[in-house]
Parts: structure tokens; sequence; C-alpha cells
């Protein structure tokens, strides 16, 4: 034991170097959005502003969970989110934004009361491989079809799917989601954890088909494989193609309101809707800039009007379902 | 088991001066144990006022627990077979290469459960570079095999770990006896060693047994559905935490069930095993052993070790080929190597005293002192994450967000493993030791560092090590606890693997290995002397 008083002491000034006690210091974001995605931009708003930024990451749903538990004593500033369902559960805690940024995004892709906003935007779609000889879905019922049996990637369990999920009773109800759930279920689904591994999975050949979000391809491209798999845009105008909106909010308690607003301002200029179009594949939300090459323009898209404020709502509920189906 | 003739009951501390010099010991036993209770018992709490509400139906929870029973059963058998296989060869016989398999086979631990099942993913099914190398589809091994697999496979090294320094102090004269009376090997391992092993065996067989339980990443990857996997896709599925948290409380009992279980099959009489440093003969493997006993740490080091880092080599380079940038995680590593470091020496600081009040030291609550170490290391660590992070916002509000908040957790999650091998070092030693100093006038301080000290040494030094790893592959907790923007090496991995980004994901486990293979080293280099 002697022994171990030095490395306690290299350890204990080691830590006390990465002590970050700073009162009233850094605009502090909490992001459910990951750090490989966004940490470069928001170093690029730190270079241009000057304003220091700490940052929260870890999942969307749980950092929601967190400001809730937080309250009023809460440290964050902004919650930068993944989807309308997170955001809109902590919206009472977040200020109504102003005109001037509210403006510059297409309203179904911001909060009823203006308290978040969409920063870009992501397509559900249909992962197939190349070489498959099934028919693709001309709507989301199709992927429950028996001849999909034993070859659709789902990531039941998954913030994606579960706000998916979330819009479908929106949009069809609880009973009708259930059923749809049920046929899933019944279908001999393959499970994953997360979207990525569905795509390769797809690539691969392991599956012939998925439901993810549009860009893991284009991800899985950048790594030097994804050659054997495309998107597929499901072209009934249901959820299948829901177009989510990552976004961002201000917490009414933020010592540093105006730090907090020219972070959103700034997620919302051509810099930052240019890096999600070519950095993350994502679509931009601004007018102006134009989605990555090869991808169909948003209002191409045969996407579902949803009231996305009301998603927050049914997130709970969405997860039971998808509990009560048998998927979790 | 009864006693055997190896075995020499230890008898009650009756002497008036002999229970004041235990109420330190209790007194300290309380502390430590206090932070590890907090989380168990505020989520019985709440369970206790609040009821159990779950929107999974109960035919599929009894469907997910019993999935979870029979993989822990099936795994902690395997590990623990396994892993004393690879103890005995390596320290007992003659296997050509021993003291590199000693190393080769404690290796595994330091691949996160996650990592492996990734890099086995990455391994097998059409386009699996395992498959390419064979030029025959290996398909990949998803649900209760793969998990059953992974986990036994990457667990093993805790019981070789374990067992190793359990087997070298076994005295040899009974096995040359028996071996003189013409028994054969097997069976003197069978009847002589095995249940000299007994309980180092209990130890590893906890230590696996309740990580499986809690285990999230593996099960998750290769999709086989356990409770705590979907205590997780609670978590993350619902604002509302309060049905995850009941779900826990479930888990915690079925730990506390085989806890209770363990103790009434373990043997009533305390007992310390007579150690000795006397040189021992190896067995010769000759022929057919040889070859059976090289083909079997073969495979293994080839799943456990050559696979995985082979993958993550392959997409590495595929990746920079591909133009993708690594990523640069120095602060990462140096934030990793401290709290692991902090949380190690920590660890083994807290064991001590519990270590001794259940083995030298027995009162009426040396019981309930070793459940209090178990009951949390069995919780899903998001659980005991959201449970500390509740307690902290209301009771102690300056420590929430702090290093100093996240080690203690750590320290409270993997205590369990340094108690459980510091109990080990101690019935291998007399207690009579310690009342002989202190008999002799000796001062409490002094018969600690001067006695209890370096006869526990062994134990915590090996526990130190498994709560270092165990803190450098930690995830779920971290997120919670952690500082803001005090990521970690395993955050990193999370988050890159999360959104796909392979290369910077592999780099990040390379490091992780890399750093991890140290303390590791230390650890089996005392064994490799002779």
């Amino acid at each position: 034991m002697k022994r171990s008083f030095p490395l306690l002491a290299i350890a204990a000034l080691a830590i006390a170097g990465c002590g970050s006690e700073d009162a009233g210091g850094p605009l502090i974001i909490y992001s459910g959005r990951s750090e490989e995605l966004v940490q470069p931009l928001i170093d690029t708003f730190s270079e241009e502003t000057g304003i220091e930024v700490e940052v929260r990451y870890a999942g969307s749903t749980e950092l929601a969970a967190t400001l809730l538990q937080e309250g009023d004593s809460t440290d964050a500033d902004v919650f930068f989110a993944q989807d309308p369902a997170s955001l809109g559960s902590v919206a009472e805690l977040m200020t109504e934004l102003s005109e001037d940024i509210l403006t510059q995004v297409d309203s179904k892709f911001a909060d009823r009361d203006g308290r978040w906003v969409g920063t870009s935007g992501r397509v559900r779609t249909f992962i197939y491989n190349t070489d498959t000889t099934i028919e693709l879905p001309q709507n989301i019922d199709d992927t429950t079809d028996v001849r999909w049996a034993g070859q659709v990637g789902v990531a039941p369990t998954n913030g994606s799917f579960l706000a998916f999920v979330s819009a479908m009773i929106l949009e069809r109800g609880e009973d009708a989601t259930l059923e749809w759930l049920k046929a899933l279920a019944a279908n001999d689904p393959q499970e994953y954890p997360k979207n990525s591994p569905i795509v390769a999975a797809a690539d691969t050949g392991e599956i012939d088909g998925g439901l993810v979000n549009h860009y893991y391809l284009f991800r899985l491209r950048a790594e030097g494989e994804g050659n054997n798999s495309e998107n597929w845009f499901i072209p009934a105008g249901d959820v299948g193609s829901l177009v989510m909106p990552a976004g961002v909010g201000i917490i009414s308690e933020s010592d540093q309101p105006e730090a907090a607003t020219r972070f959103v301002e700034f997620l919302l200029s051509t810099t930052a809707q240019e890096y999600f179009a070519a950095e993350t594949f994502e679509y931009p939300l601004v007018d102006g800039v134009e989605p990555a090459d090869g991808l169909p323009g948003i209002d191409d898209l045969a996407s579902p009007d949803i009231d996305l404020s009301g998603l927050a709502n049914v997130l709970d509920d969405a997860t039971r379902l998808v509990a009560e189906a048998g998927l979790v | 088991m009864t006693a055997g003739p190896i075995t020499t009951p230890i008898e009650k501390d009756a002497s008036p001066q002999g229970r004041r010099s235990n109420r330190g010991w209790w007194i300290a036993t309380a502390v430590v144990l206090l932070p590890a209770l907090i989380p168990p018992i505020s989520l019985a709490w709440q369970v206790v006022t609040q009821g159990i509400e779950t929107p999974i139906p109960l035919g599929r929870l009894i469907e997910l627990f019993l999935g979870t029973l029979a993989l822990t059963v099936a795994v902690t058998i395997t590990a623990l077979g396994i892993g004393t296989a690879t103890a005995w060869l390596t320290n007992r016989s003659n296997v050509p290469g021993r003291r590199l398999w000693m190393i080769l086979a404690a290796l595994p631990l330091v691949i996160p459960s996650y990592m492996a099942a990734l890099t086995i993913i990455g391994a097998t099914g059409p386009g699996g570079l395992l498959s390419i190398w064979l030029g025959v589809e290996i398909p990949t091994p998803y649900g209760f095999v793969g998990a059953w697999l992974a986990l036994s496979v990457f667990l093993a090294p805790m019981a070789h770990l374990i067992v190793t320094p359990a087997l070298r102090l076994i005295d040899p004269a009974t096995e040359e006896a028996a071996m003189g009376l013409g028994a054969s090997s097997v069976k003197v391992f069978f009847t002589i060693t095995l249940v000299q092993l007994r309980p180092a065996l209990v130890s590893a067989g906890l230590m696996v047994g309740l990580y499986t339980i809690s285990d999230f990443g593996a099960v998750s990857l290769l999709r086989f559905d356990t409770f705590t996997r979907a205590i997780f896709t609670l978590y993350a599925g619902q604002i509302d935490r309060r049905p995850a948290a009941a779900l826990s409380v479930v888990l915690m009992l079925l730990a506390l069930v085989i806890l209770f279980l363990e103790r009434r099959t373990r043997s009533r009489a305390g007992y310390h095993l007579k150690s000795t440093s006397r040189r021992r003969k190896r067995i010769r493997l000759t022929g057919w052993n040889k070859t059976w006993a090289l083909t079997f740490l073969g495979s293994l080091v080839f799943i456990a070790l050559i696979v995985p880092i082979s993958v993550l080599v392959f997409w590495l380079i595929r990746g920079v080929s591909a133009g993708q940038d690594l990523g640069m995680f120095w602060d990462e590593i140096g934030r990793s190597l401290s709290v692991s470091i902090i949380a190690a020496v920590a660890a083994a600081a807290a064991s001590l005293p519990i270590a001794m009040v259940t083995t030298w030291k027995r009162g009426r609550f040396s019981n309930a002192a070793e459940t209090g170490t178990w009951a949390i290391y069995a919780l899903p660590h998001i659980t005991v994450g959201v449970a500390v992070v509740a307690f902290a916002l209301q009771w102690i509000r300056p420590l929430y967000q702090t290093v100093a908040l996240l080690v203690l957790t750590y320290v409270a999650m993997f205590m369990a493993q340094s108690v459980a091998t510091t109990q080990d070092s101690l019935r291998r030693a007399s207690s009579d030791l310690e009342d002989a100093s202190r008999g002799m006038g000796r001062g409490p301080w002094q018969t600690l560092r001067r006695i209890t000290v370096p006869l526990a040494r062994p134990g915590l030094l090996a526990g130190s090590a498994l709560v270092f790893l165990s803190v450098m592959k930690e995830l779920p907790a971290t997120l919670l606890l952690r500082p803001n923007g005090f990521e970690t090496l395993a955050i990193r991995i999370w988050s890159s693997t999360g959104e796909g980004f392979y290369t910077r994901a592999s780099a990040a486990s390379l490091a992780l290995l890399a750093v991890s293979i140290v303390p590791l080293l230390a650890l089996t280099y005392r064994d490799l002397s002779d």
C-alpha cells in the first residue's frame, strides 16, 4: 500500500488539472447529438465568437430526464438534441426564441410555442442491399409484409425508432400503431441496438433491408464500405419517410442568454448548415443551403405533416407499445 | 464441504482487547460501505413507496428474467472452467511457453464487453474478417450462443487471475501424498486441488456471474434479450425513470438470492488454508495431452485476442485509407487513467476493513457487510448512475457532476472485486499473527502496517488491478456523473461507434487496450518469477 501513495498524489494532480470549477464561466451545452458529429462545429463557434463552451454529451432522452431532475438548479444554458420528443419533454424549462430565429426555419420543424427550433433534418428510410430480389416497400405497412419476413433490420429500442413510433401514434393512434408493431414483431424482424449495425448488415447482405435514418449509409461510405446498399425513400407519404429534425432550445434559467442565443443563431448560419449538409449528410433546414449530392430535395420527399410538438406527449407511450408488442 | 486435514478452524476472537481492536475495523467498514449502500437502499425505498409499474408485460418480464438467469449460469460455469484450466495449465503443467500463456490468458480482460461483441460481429457473417480469412462464411453467433460465448471468453481471465494465486499457495504435500498412493493426476485435481480452490472459485463465480447480470454491451450487440437490456431500453426511451428503477430492484433481489444460496452451501466453519512456498513438481504433459493443451490455449488466444485486435486494426487501416482521421484523445487517456488509478487505490483501501470483518473478525453483521458490497455490483451501471444523480441533487448538490462523486461511485460499484481478492489473501493467513503482534505490545497502526497490510497485499494488488480495468471500461454511470466535458476513452468509443465512426472507435479502443495492459502485466509479473 505504501507504494500507492505517490501514485495517488500524481493522480490527484492530474485530476486537479482537469477540473473545471469556473463560476459563471463557459456556455454549457447539453448535447444529445454525438461528439463525433457536432464537436467540430462547436469548436468553430468558439473560434468565431470567442465564447468558451463546455459540452455534456449523452443520449437525448437521458439528458432530457436529467434536465427535468436538475430543474431550476441546472447549470445548462442550451439543450441540443437529436429529436423533437426529447426537446418537447423539457419545453417547460426552455425560453421562447426570438422571431429572427424562428422565421429562418419552416414552422413545421419548430415548437408550436417557439421554444425550440430544428437545426437539421434526417429522413427515415428503408436501407436495402442492392442484390435483393424482394420488391421494395411502397408504404410502411409493406415492411411488415411476409415477403420481407426475417429480412428487415430494426433497432426497436433506439431513440430514432421510438421517435418514429411516436410519430406513428400521432398519425394513426395507439391501437393502429400497436397493430403495426405486432405485425412487425410477428414477421421475424432482425433486432439491432442501433442504426449503424443495421446499415452495415444490409451492406454485407446479412439482411436484405432495414428501417433506419438516411445518413448512416453516407457515414459507412466515408469509412470505405457501403457500396452494396442504397437508401429507399418510401413513396407513400406516411411516417416511413418522416423528416425528423434535430433541434435546439435555450434553458430559461440560463445565466448567459446572450451567448446561448448566439449559439442558436450560429447553428442556423450558412457555416453550420453547410457543415450539416457536407459532414453529417443531414438536410439543412435554412433556405439557400443544398443537401449532399445524391439526396432528393427535402420538398421532393413524400413526408407526412405531423405536429412534432406533440411527440413528447407520446414518447413514453411509444416505449410502452414497443414493449407490449414484445420488441423490448 | 467439510473441513479436511488441510484446514484449521479459526477461533473466535474473545479477548477484551480483541473486541476493542474489532471495533475500529467495524467503524471503518461502516464508513466505506455507506456510499455502496445508498443506491440500493434508495432504489428499494422507491419501489416500496411507489410500487412496481412497468410498461413491459409480465409474461415478457418472466421470459427476460429466465433468459438472464440461464445466461448467468452458463457464463459462470464456462468462464470458471476456462479460467481454472488456463490457471492450472500455466502454473501446474510444463506446457511449452508457459509464462507467455500465463499473460495471454489474462489479457482479454482489458477488452470491454461491447468492444468484444462489436469485433465478433465484425469478424463473422458475410464480409466478416474471419469469413474472408477462412474463405467460408462463419455465421455471426447472435442470440444466447453469442452472448454466452463472448461473455465466457472475455470474463474467463477474471477466474484465471483469482484462481492462479490460490493454486500456487496450496500445500503440495496432500496432492503428492495422493499421487504417491497411486491416484491419477485427474483424480487428484478433482478430489483434492479443486476442493482447496473452493473459496477462490466462489469469489470468481460471484464476480463473473453478477457481472453477467449487469452487462449491457455484449447482450445488446449480440441481440440476446436480458433484463438489463430492457432496463437500458427504458432509460433510453422514457422520460419517466421509475419503471427502469423498479426493474433494477428485481435484478438486485436476484443477486441477493444468489448470495444467500452461496452462503447456504458454504461450510459453517471458517477455515484458512495452510500456505507454503515449497516448490512443487510440475505435471509433465506428454503426447496428446500436450497437443490438446496447446490447442485449447491457442484457440482461446485466437478468439479472445487475435480476432478482436485484427478487426480493430482492419477497421483502422480501412478507414485511414479512405481518408478518415483518427481523432486525438490524449486528454481522454489522461482522464481515464487518473480516475481509474484513484478509484483502484481507494477501492483497495476501502476493501481492507470489509475483508477483515468478513474473515478474521467475523461478527454479527459480517454477512450483511459482504452482501452490501455485492448488491451494488450486480446493479446495471446506468441504474447506479441514476440513483446517485437523484441522491446528489437532493442531498449533496455541491458534489453533483464532480470528479470526486464520480470516483466515489466507481469505488462503491467495484469495491466487491477487491473485497473478494483481499478476503482470499486473508483466508490464507492466520489472524494469530495479528493477535501476537498486539499481544507483544505493538500499537494498532503498527500492527496494521507490519502485519495486516503485508498479509493482505496480494489480494489488495489483484483487487486494485481488477477495479482499475473495470473503471477504464465503465460507460453508463460515467456518462451520467462526470463533470461537463470530462470525456473518457470509453465515452469516446461509445460516441464514435454509435454514429458509425469505426476508424476513430478502433483507434480509441486500441489506445484503451494499450493503456490497460500495464497494470495487468504488473499483476501477472509476480507470477512469472517462478
